[in-house]
């Protein structure tokens, strides 16, 4: 069942103006919106049905900033989300990650960019986008006494879902009459989440959605959002748990210091940032192994090789100990996972944390 | 912020929210002992401390109801300077307020249902205060009923609108009770519940001309018990409730 409508079914209204797209941009605007909206001819002057948004593109970003006072948190962010994807902004604390989602949700009015969010201006248009939002904000709460099924109530639209299933799956049906103070950290992001899923949102915005949860409970959370991924919702997912990106997301999207650093599949990024491999194995005499092809390093220890090169120095060194007929029985391989790689990325660091195969 | 236009009819949404924040008014009134108990407290102390024979000092009237025609005034005060920005200042606080904003609310509605919880609690903590003066002070009659209204109307808006005002700007809920109280007392004392005018030097006299209350004071007082008409001091509140309100309104709108 999905939580979603498809993304065409609700969008914010074409601009028919001279000044066709919604945009903060202070200088250059022009050229940085045609790149956006090649096709829309403004010579015609009439509504340009598909301005803005290709069939599947539900976010568009182009040159985000947004400073407070001196502080540049995000500084010209290009960013782009497809309908569908699981697509997931991770950085440290401070990345400019949160500032980028509020401004994508209206919540921030950006000091320059040109934004279009499922056909909308998100600040012009934020009274229309934000009911085709679910968001699921930082550090947000709702009234203490205010009851899980009053919260639904409060919520829903007359686009809501049957409020019971949703209850339902996220395991909250039995504590529909408890009060928000009442609830558990787990229980709180589930509702949240179900209230981010109530209206059919087109696009969901969760923003460290596990933050402050026992292992447990995150698994908990981390289990309804892969059930959206099954479902093909559209979801932006802030996090600065790396493990929590690998899990969940089609796509990474890696910031620090307001820049974004890569982009890509997880399997990207991997390549990309930790695209080293580890081969240990018993060895006693000569070798050849710092002549293959990859092999960057040969650790010699009594009785033991450790041998480091790119990806490809793995088959190479196989190959080498196949051909010399002394395959040893202790051979093991071990390669960075996503939390390597995004380590290495956002701290600039070698960092070794290995997943042995 | 987007340009400000006009309110939009109320929704669903916005009768909503309304009638769920009535419901959790009702359901912590905590939130509310202050503006319950203090006035009424204070009322019963300060309006029995100078007897009932009329006193030049109190323009000539019986000082107990010279205090009771006046702690409305206190009521609404409680509510504007200390309640609401402590109310609305937790909820900001605790990111209950940008959760309404991003689920798409009306702009109006967060604004429109704090005001509405300040005159409920208005009407309700004014009409205890005249149901326990009655029997032990007696309430004054009233001379001119449409001016006291007018006055009751105007200042309690303005103070309302100044509560959700101060509730959108202060940080916390501790700093609002903080400023909530630095405001509300030298205005109590000096514009409501304290000595009367007569009595005060001419240098407090002066402070008190300038506060606020003192205005809503007037325009509710004098009215009420015969004094005077207190026109200038009507047209103030109308002005302050004006501006109050459209200040408030375009702060809080999410």
């Amino acid at each position: 069942m999905l939580p979603t409508t498809p993304p065409s079914t609700i969008m914010c209204t074409p601009v028919h103006s001279a000044a066709p797209v919604a945009q903060v941009m202070v200088s250059d605007s022009r050229r940085v919106e045609d790149e956006i909206y090649p096709r829309f001819d403004a010579a015609a002057g009439g509504p340009a049905n598909d301005r803005g948004m290709t069939s599947s593109l539900i976010v568009t970003v182009r040159g985000l900033s947004k400073s407070y006072g001196e502080r540049v948190v995000v500084d010209s962010l290009d960013l782009d989300v497809r309908a569908g994807e699981i697509v997931g902004l991770i950085g440290a604390n401070g990345a400019g990650k949160t500032t980028t989602v509020e401004c994508i949700q209206g919540l921030r009015r950006p000091d320059a960019g040109v934004l279009r969010v499922l056909g909308c201006d998100p600040t012009r248009d934020a009274e229309r986008l934000r009911p085709m939002l679910g968001s699921q904000l930082q550090d947000s709460a709702l009234p203490d006494r205010l009851r899980v099924h009053e919260a639904v109530a409060l919520f829903a639209t007359e686009r809501a879902r049957d409020p019971a299933d949703l209850l339902e799956r996220f395991g909250l049906s039995a504590r529909r009459n408890s009060a928000f103070a009442g609830l558990s950290g787990g229980e709180r992001q589930r509702l949240f989440l179900v209230l981010a899923l109530l209206n059919r949102p087109q696009l969901v915005i969760l923003d460290e959605l596990t933050q402050g949860l026992d292992p447990a409970a995150r698994r908990g959370v981390w289990r309804a959002v892969a059930r959206l991924r099954e479902e093909g919702a559209t979801v932006l997912l802030v996090t600065h748990e790396l493990d929590e990106a690998e899990a969940l997301c089609d796509r990474v999207i890696a910031m620090r210091d307001g820049h974004i650093l890569d982009q890509g599949t997880p399997a990207d990024l991997i390549d990309r940032n930790a695209g080293w491999a580890t081969t240990r194995f018993s060895w006693d005499g000569p070798h050849n192994f710092r002549a293959l092809p990859g092999v960057r390093d040969v650790v010699v220890e009594p009785g033991r090789l450790t041998v480091h090169g790119n990806r490809q120095s793995i088959a190479h060194v196989s190959a080498e100990l196949a051909r010399s007929g002394r395959v040893p029985p202790d051979l093991a391989v071990e390669m960075p996972n996503l939390e390597a790689a995004l380590l290495h990325l956002l701290e600039g660091t070698d960092h070794r944390e290995m997943v042995t195969i | 912020m987007t340009a400000l236009t006009a309110p939009k009819i109320v929704d669903s949404t916005a009768l909503r929210l309304v009638r769920t924040e009535l419901k959790l008014v009702r359901r912590d009134p905590l939130v509310l002992t202050f503006v319950l108990v203090f006035p009424i407290v204070t009322m019963l102390i300060i309006g029995g401390a100078f007897g009932t024979d009329p006193d030049p000092a109190f323009a000539g009237q019986n000082p107990s109801h010279w205090y009771v025609a006046s702690y409305f005034t206190v009521v609404i005060a409680s509510t504007g300077l200390v309640m609401l920005p402590v109310h609305l200042a937790a909820y900001r606080e605790r990111g209950v307020i940008r959760r309404f904003a991003a689920a798409g609310f009306p702009r109006w509605s967060f604004a429109l249902a704090e005001m509405v919880i300040g005159l409920a609690t208005i009407a309700v903590a004014g009409a205890i205060l005249l149901v326990v003066a009655a029997p032990i002070y007696g309430i004054p009659s009233v001379h001119h009923a449409g001016r006291v209204i007018a006055g009751l109307g105007f200042g309690s808006i303005g103070f309302v609108s100044i509560g959700v005002l101060l509730g959108s700007l202060l940080p916390s809920a501790r700093a609002a009770q903080a400023v909530g109280l630095m405001l509300f007392f030298p205005s109590f004392l000096l514009g409501a519940g304290g000595p009367p005018p007569h009595v005060m030097g001419s240098a407090l006299r002066h402070v008190a001309d300038v506060l606020p209350l003192t205005w809503v004071t007037k325009s509710i007082r004098e009215p009420w018990l015969g004094i005077g008409t207190a026109t200038s001091a009507l047209i103030a509140v109308a002005g302050l409730a004006v501006v109050a309100t459209y200040v408030a309104v375009r702060r809080t709108a999410l």
